[in-house]
């Protein structure tokens, strides 16, 4: 739920129950007021009873006064005396019908006689006047209710565009594709503190990151001289005659480990190549030529392990790297075969916008999310682990699709340029 | 011939030295800016080696010192730093090969010799051993004047061992000739094992001898005996 939705549910119960209780009290005081009113009048009708009844008449109001006077001859005058008021309803005669209304009841000596003397005021007007100003006080207060709800709304909206937009920034936020986190520039001083605490905190994870990548490719750089010195060593061990057979396997694995390592190192330097977009320079590349170059290039591989290769390529140029490019389609290919099993097969389809790799292999699907994670690997595969981050990198910074797929037992691998 | 070693990695030095000069070379090394500003300005050598990390200068400096000094001298530049701006900027500058590190010693051989032989365009492209006769320039193999055909992989991995005649070669580094950065896959090794079966097999249909012998089972070593 958005807050200015929770922040309006909340306002609109309280004004709607506020306005109730209000309606209810201010209804309550104005009839009270009001009722006290008639009850004046009707005591000023006594007086006149009395006047009239000096000069030996019983009084009759006006029409206009639309109340009625009753008078009842009592036996005595029962004590206390006292005056009664009260809400009842009556018959109007002037206007034929039942209305509500006040009534004051009280014992006068007339002509020396003692009457129960009853006047019945009409509440009728009253009431309506009530109404009247009742509506003329809510109907406003309502609007106005309804035009701070819409007002809220769309100012809330407006308000927190700035805590949006940051919010949309931080998500395209990406140290690898160098999207350097854009600040909002707003006058509220919270969403500006906001967005100055996001600053800060995303140059830090940049350094950091910058930090890190150096450190990656001083590294591996420092770690290629002691390689060179094992490289060489082992081939001077070599050049011997010292040595029986049995030192022949150890050798060969020293040559093996030795490769790896420098294999991953290079590797490694590539990967933070990429990402520092220190390979960039962009030609017209013949992908199908680059292909064909690939297949020639590991027809023993593909041969010795009797992979049927199956290649079904359109010609196809693109504007590219022409090093990345080769690192892509090597790596797809290195990927291919490693991964499939005697006799499998290797499946490749190129035109002008994709290049398809399928191969069978194990037969499970991988998992996507992770394959292209770097170091990620069976634990039979002898690689680096790096192949497919590497070729992840490339379509990233390339800003190719990059897809993987498992179907009808073959692991499918596209790329879309 | 004679070589200049420019490497501040001491054992490195070491190996490259006694592996170039039991190639019948004369090598001379240095191993900081200073020494070697000094030797390459009162000498002259066939070959330079020339490391771009010194401890007290750029090897770049001493490139550009050396093609002031209009020698004459091959220059291969040897780096740890694979970077394709830097090799442009050393072949630019002058160098006539870039090699990374680390590298085998055979492919060392290999690069000098195919730098000297490029050098001297009078020189022989062609390389004879016994009844073998290889053109470099067209890539022909000939046994007893008569032409054999080869793969060019397997052209390339003769050549290698004719040019390191004598010199045990460990399949690694013969599969990094072929395979170059994809010599780590899997099982290129054995691949090594096929071709060298495939050379010799093809040699010896053509009346050659057999001179391709095991070491260790670890590589090879080329030779008469």
């Amino acid at each position: 739920m958005k807050l200015f939705t929770k922040y309006n549910i909340i306002l609109s119960f309280v004004g709607i129950f506020g306005l109730l209780v209000i309606g209810f009290l201010f209804y309550n005081t104005l009839t009270h007021y009001l009722d006290k009113q008639i009850d004046h009048d009707m005591v000023e009708e006594i007086i006149e009873v009395k006047e009239a009844a000096a000069k030996n008449v019983f009084y009759k109001p006006h029409e206009f006064e639309d109340l009625i006077v009753n008078y009842k001859p009592i036996d005595n005058l029962n004590q206390p005396l006292t005056t009664l008021y009260g809400d009842t309803s009556f018959y109007n005669p002037l206007k034929y019908q039942l209305e509500r209304g006040r009534y004051l009841k009280t014992q006068l000596i007339l002509f020396g006689k003692p009457y129960m003397v009853t006047v019945v005021a009409s509440k009728f007007e009253r009431e309506e006047q009530i109404k009247q100003i009742c509506l003329i006080i809510f109907l406003p207060m309502l609007l106005l209710f309804g035009i701070l709800l819409l007002i809220n709304r769309v100012m809330m909206g407006k308000l927190w565009r700035p805590f949006e937009k940051i919010v949309q920034n931080i998500t395209k936020f990406n140290l690898r594709q160098d999207h350097a986190f854009e600040p909002v520039n707003t006058p509220i001083r919270e969403f500006k503190t906001l967005n100055d605490a996001i600053v800060l905190l995303s140059n830090k994870v940049n350094i950091d990151y910058r930090e890190i990548k150096l450190f990656t490719e001083n590294a591996s750089h420092e770690m290629m001289t002691p390689l060179a010195v094992i490289n060489a060593k082992l081939d001077m061990i070599l050049q011997s005659n010292v040595l029986d057979n049995d030192y022949g396997e150890i050798l060969a694995d020293l040559y093996k480990a030795t490769s790896r390592l420098t294999k991953l190192n290079q590797s490694l330097l590539l990967l933070v190549k990429i990402d520092n977009n220190t390979i960039n320079e962009q030609e017209q590349v013949d992908v199908k030529e680059l292909v064909v170059e690939k297949i020639n290039y590991f027809q023993e591989l593909i041969h010795k392990r009797s992979l049927v290769l199956i290649t079904n390529l359109s010609e196809s140029t693109i504007f590219s790297n022409r090093q990345l490019m080769d690192v892509l389609i090597n790596n797809l290919f290195s990927n291919v075969i490693r991964h499939n099993y005697e006799g499998g097969t290797i499946e490749i389809l190129l035109n002008q916008s994709t290049i398809i790799f399928k191969n069978t292999g194990t037969k499970v699907a991988l998992n996507a999310e992770k394959i292209f994670d770097r170091f990620y690997k069976d634990k039979a595969s002898e690689g680096t682990g790096l192949g497919l981050s590497i070729l992840k990198q490339i379509c990233v910074k390339q800003d190719f699709n990059l897809n993987y797929q498992y179907e009808n037992d073959l692991h499918i691998f596209t790329v879309s340029f | 011939m004679k070589i200049f070693i420019v490497e501040d990695e001491l054992s490195l030095q070491n190996s490259m030295e006694r592996y170039l000069t039991s190639e019948r070379n004369i090598c001379v090394c240095a191993s900081t800016y200073a020494e070697a500003y000094e030797k390459l300005s009162i000498y002259e050598y066939d070959c330079v080696l020339l490391d771009l990390n010194l401890p007290d200068g750029e090897g770049l400096q001493l490139l550009k010192h050396l093609k002031k000094l209009n020698k004459g001298a091959g220059i291969i530049i040897t780096s740890a730093r694979n970077a394709l701006d830097q090799k442009i900027e050393g072949l630019s500058l002058g160098a006539d090969d870039y090699l990374t590190k680390p590298f085998h010693l055979s492919e060392l051989n290999a690069r000098i010799l195919a730098l000297v032989r490029r050098k001297n365009m009078s020189g022989a492209m062609q390389v004879t051993f016994n009844e073998l006769m290889i053109d470099i320039d067209s890539k022909e193999v000939f046994v007893h004047g008569k032409i054999i055909y080869f793969t060019r992989k397997e052209f390339e991995l003769l050549l290698y061992f004719i040019v390191n005649k004598g010199k045990a070669i460990s399949k690694a580094a013969a599969a990094e000739r072929i395979w170059g950065d994809d010599a780590d896959m899997a099982d290129s090794f054995d691949f090594i094992y096929t071709h060298i079966k495939n050379i010799r097999k093809k040699l010896m249909d053509a009346g050659s001898n057999d001179y391709f012998h095991s070491v260790y089972g670890v590589g090879y070593r080329f030779a008469a005996t």
